[in-house]
């Protein structure tokens, strides 16, 4: 877990209402004084390193539960309710956020939304931007301001609810935010088998779009990390696949979905219920903030995953991935930092494969905070930055809110 | 007009697209004078039908030479006057931009140009397993860029979602005629997710010349009910109840009384006229969920007094029920010669609550009012009928719809789910937002629309921030506070 010892904070606010929040956003604004916004502080190594001081704005009292009107299925909540306690709210009426997250017991869904992080469910619920229906923020000048509103369907006025989600704190510091909500299903379960190489992992990921079957997670995962957890060797591919629904639902999917890998040549298939399933998909949601010096994000066609894959073994440095591969989005964790040096290596071999993917690579998660270059941290094909510029420029015009740490020019 | 005061323009428009593809005589125009919405009118001085992303880069640094606003237009069904050109100016007309660029099935993408019309999507999709989600229901005309304008959605949305949660990306021109592309046949574009800011900016932010939209996997069955209620509050209890058991329905529709007894007249679908209210539910999925799903549902529709479920026992059946809904629009015309439609929105649950305020609505200002609409996601559309000859009819429709809207508001609830703003409901935009949350709108749109010459006046209030100054401050036309 990354601290605020990665950034360069000289002290912490911790305002304990909204209004707080507003005048300590104020006070810095006055005084100049650059703004780290925290949420748990479970994602600070992602983005670049800080460079200049200023003071943390910790949302960590912010975290009350506001108006949970369980029959509309919606929520409002302060930004910095951790996610097990939302999840621990919704759950009392059988709804959920279907938004997974590493360490969840610390983290917040303001961080959460702010660095758009989503895990394997992804594939089957979206992400978490689908969720957000309402949100207020105070801006780079001291003023609070909201997009959406609290009902499920409403197009009036520009959607910050999706400007905010991503932008990492750099427009504003979040503080409330209004929710859409799923029922829990009642049953879960996930089928795994080993595809015998990447060509025959891709056969099954393009089987399983064309499937009747539909699954709320598909990943494929490969390294040491994963061999220890599921069995076999540090090379061997694992292909996940979670059911959820009713139970009739589940049964017929993982009956259908044995049926067509055996038609496939799949000899072994582990079908996981009960805890098996629950502690299988906690280290899936877990994974991407384990211990790494180096954890990097490409986003790829689906079709392009195991084409990903392939161009990170060739790179010869030891790492563990994990793909949600119905999404086209992998996740690389390194074991050690690269000798031939980081934006090298990046720019030189793994950036360039992505983008010929027609994806984006980022870097997630660099502790030790040197040697990064923009063009290392967010690679992609012709980004508008400078429309991106513009608009921090709008919402931040002093450039306090997280200063260099974006993607802005 | 503008055409005479910068005589160079006609000429150079003609000159990026060719002479037949740019109309400047008054005659030819009028058809652009105003979309769905039809109580302002203004005729654009003149409209250009672009073939590329190049002509309309072209079509908007010519604009900005000469000083000229200008906005995009799609097929022109916008319910809220979304492509009302407000001072004048160049229309850009997309229609002709009308290719299926690809269709993707392994990565479930398909790339399209804005002029594509909705259900051509659906079409071409037919037979390949998969379908694009949001289907509005002039889904027959409307075209997929004037979905990413407005964030429409349709019928499907309370188990689907909106456009916005379908769109991966897109190519456009931007206010100072730069073409970008942002986000693509990947997901998690790097940044700020612009894709997101410009689905249902209305065309005031850019102009989309291409998109990426995310197809879905056509459900493997589907089981489609009717429930008739004696009241309309066991109609919506009804709702309430199937949702909090866990069930989403695919769809969700309510129709009360009055659009039943027009539909009858029209179509004799054989509902019975002395029922309060119908829901027209269906669920999609799997086919080893559905049955137990459908009991569910008849047994709360049950509880909660339903005369009977009837239940669609083969698709001829069910495309049957749906065409109830889908011409319900059209039975309106039995019921009175001009209606106004609107498109609050309030929590499910106020759902009884509203329908009742409307109907004291209604009476207050002796006005006959009838409903069809999303009930699922609490999407209302009530239908207020009158005649456009009578003075005093107009001025109670105008009257009684800005109640229900400011009732919406009260129960916590937005004035459109899904038309949008456009000038139509400008008005309101006032007592949903606060002045710093409308500023940091105007900020916004100045960030991609700084001279605001693309599409101005439209979706915010006079703005207070330089640069933004309005042409039109006074809304004197009661137009822009209902639609019809």
């Amino acid at each position: 877990m990354s601290t605020t010892q990665s950034l360069t904070i000289t002290e912490t606010y911790q305002p304990t209402n909204q209004d707080e929040l507003v005048e300590t956003v104020r006070s810095c604004c006055d005084s100049n004084t650059p703004m780290y916004p925290l949420g748990g502080q479970t994602s600070l190594h992602y983005g670049m390193a800080s460079k200049v001081e200023g003071v943390g704005l910790s949302t960590a009292e912010l975290n009350k539960v506001i108006d949970f009107p369980a029959r509309d299925m919606t929520v409002t909540v302060e930004a910095g309710i951790t996610m097990s306690k939302l999840a621990e709210t919704l759950a009392a009426e059988r709804l959920r956020l279907p938004v997974d997250v590493p360490q969840s017991d610390v983290a917040t869904l303001g961080g959460v939304v702010a660095t758009n992080f989503n895990g394997p469910r992804r594939y089957g619920a979206g992400t978490v931007r689908d969720y957000v229906i309402g949100i207020s923020a105070i801006d780079g000048t001291g003023t609070p301001f909201k997009g959406g509103g609290r009902v499920v369907k409403n197009v009036a006025g520009y959607d910050f609810c999706k400007l905010l989600t991503g932008s990492l704190g750099t427009l504003g510091v979040i503080s409330q935010l209004t929710l859409k909500l799923n029922p829990i299903p009642s049953s879960f379960r996930i089928l795994s088998c080993q595809p015998n190489s990447l060509d025959n992992a891709e056969t099954l990921l393009a089987d399983l779009v064309r499937s009747t079957v539909t699954p709320s997670a598909v990943e494929l995962v490969t390294g040491s990390h994963w061999s220890t957890l599921l069995s076999g060797d540090a090379d061997d591919l694992h292909l996940l696949v979670a059911l959820e629904g009713t139970e009739l639902e589940t049964d017929w999917m993982a009956q259908q979905l044995s049926q067509q890998w055996r038609e496939s040549g799949i000899r072994f298939i582990q079908d996981l219920t009960g805890d098996e399933a629950k502690s299988a998909w906690s280290e899936l949601v877990e994974f991407p903030a384990s211990e790494s010096p180096l954890v990097v994000k490409a986003s790829v066609r689906p079709s392009g995953v195991t084409k990903f894959i392939e161009a990170v073994q060739n790179t010869k440095c030891s790492c563990n991935i994990q793909a949600h591969a119905g999404n086209g989005v992998v996740i690389v964790s390194f074991d050690e930092f690269p000798a031939v040096g980081l934006s090298r290596m990046l720019l030189g071999a793994v950036q360039p494969a992505a983008l010929a993917l027609q994806g984006s690579l980022v870097v997630l998660s660099n502790p030790s905070g040197g040697e990064m270059t923009h063009q290392a941290a967010w690679g992609g094909n012709d980004i508008p930055f400078e429309l991106m510029t513009s608009i921090k420029q709008q919402f931040d015009p002093n450039n306090l809110f997280n200063p260099g740490r974006y993607v802005y020019v | 007009m503008i055409a005479t005061s910068h005589p160079g323009l006609v000429n150079g428009l003609r000159s990026i697209v060719g002479v037949d593809r740019v109309l400047s005589a008054h005659s030819d125009l009028l058809v652009y004078e105003c979309d769905g919405f039809v109580i302002e009118k203004n005729c654009p001085d003149v409209v250009v039908f672009p073939d590329s992303a190049e002509d309309v880069s072209q079509i908007v640094k010519l604009c900005n030479d000469v000083g000229v606003p200008f906005l995009p237009r799609g097929a022109g069904t916008s319910l809220a006057g979304g492509c009302l050109p407000v001072g004048g100016g160049v229309m850009i007309v997309l229609t002709r931009m009308k290719e299926i660029v690809e269709l993707n099935i392994r990565d479930r993408y398909a790339i399209v140009q804005p002029g594509v019309v909705n259900v051509w999507l659906t079409q071409a999709l037919k037979g390949s397993g998969f379908h694009y989600a949001p289907d509005p229901s002039s889904q027959g005309a409307c075209t997929i860029g004037g979905n990413v304008a407005t964030n429409s959605g349709g019928p499907h949305t309370l188990k689907y979602g909106v456009t916005v949660n379908h769109v991966l990306g897109v190519e456009a021109v931007l206010a100072d005629g730069r073409i970008v592309q942002i986000g693509g046949p990947s997901e998690d574009p790097v940044g700020l997710d612009l894709v997101g800011t410009i689905v249902g900016s209305e065309g005031t932010l850019a102009i989309v010349t291409k998109v990426w939209v995310r197809l879905t996997p056509n459900p493997q069955g589907y089981r489609t009910m009717l429930g008739i209620f004696e009241s309309v509050e066991d109609a919506t209890n009804s709702i309430t109840d199937i949702i909090g058991a866990g069930i989403i329905p695919a769809a969700l529709e309510m129709l009360d009384q009055g659009i039943l007894v027009a539909l009858e007249e029209a179509f004799k679908f054989g509902f019975p006229l002395d029922a309060e209210a119908i829901l027209l539910i269906e669920v999609d999925g799997l086919e080893a969920g559905l049955d137990q799903q459908r009991d569910q549902i008849v047994e709360l529709c049950n509880k909660c007094n339903a005369r009977e479920v009837r239940q669609a026992a083969t698709e001829a059946e069910r495309q049957k029920l749906w065409k109830a809904r889908k011409q319900a629009f059209g039975a309106i015309g039995r019921l009175s010669p001009s209606y106004c439609t609107q498109d609050g929105v309030v929590p499910r649950t106020q759902l009884p609550f509203m329908l009742k305020r409307i109907k004291e609505i209604a009476e207050k200002y002796d006005l006959k009012v009838v409903n069809v609409f999303h009930a699922g996601d609490g999407n209302l559309h009530p239908i207020l009928l009158f005649d456009e000859r009578d003075k005093s009819q107009v001025e109670r429709v105008l009257s009684a719809s800005g109640e229900i809207l400011q009732q919406c508001l009260d129960l916590g609830g937005s004035v459109t789910g899904e038309h949008g703003i456009g000038v139509e409901k400008v008005a309101f935009m006032e007592k949903m937002f606060t002045q710093d949350d409308l500023a940091a709108m105007t900020r916004l749109r100045i960030a991609f629309n700084p001279e605001n010459q693309l599409s101005p006046d439209k979706m915010l209030p006079t703005a207070g921030a330089c640069g933004m100054e309005s042409k039109h401050i006074e809304q004197k036309h009661p137009g822009r506070r209902a639609a019809m």
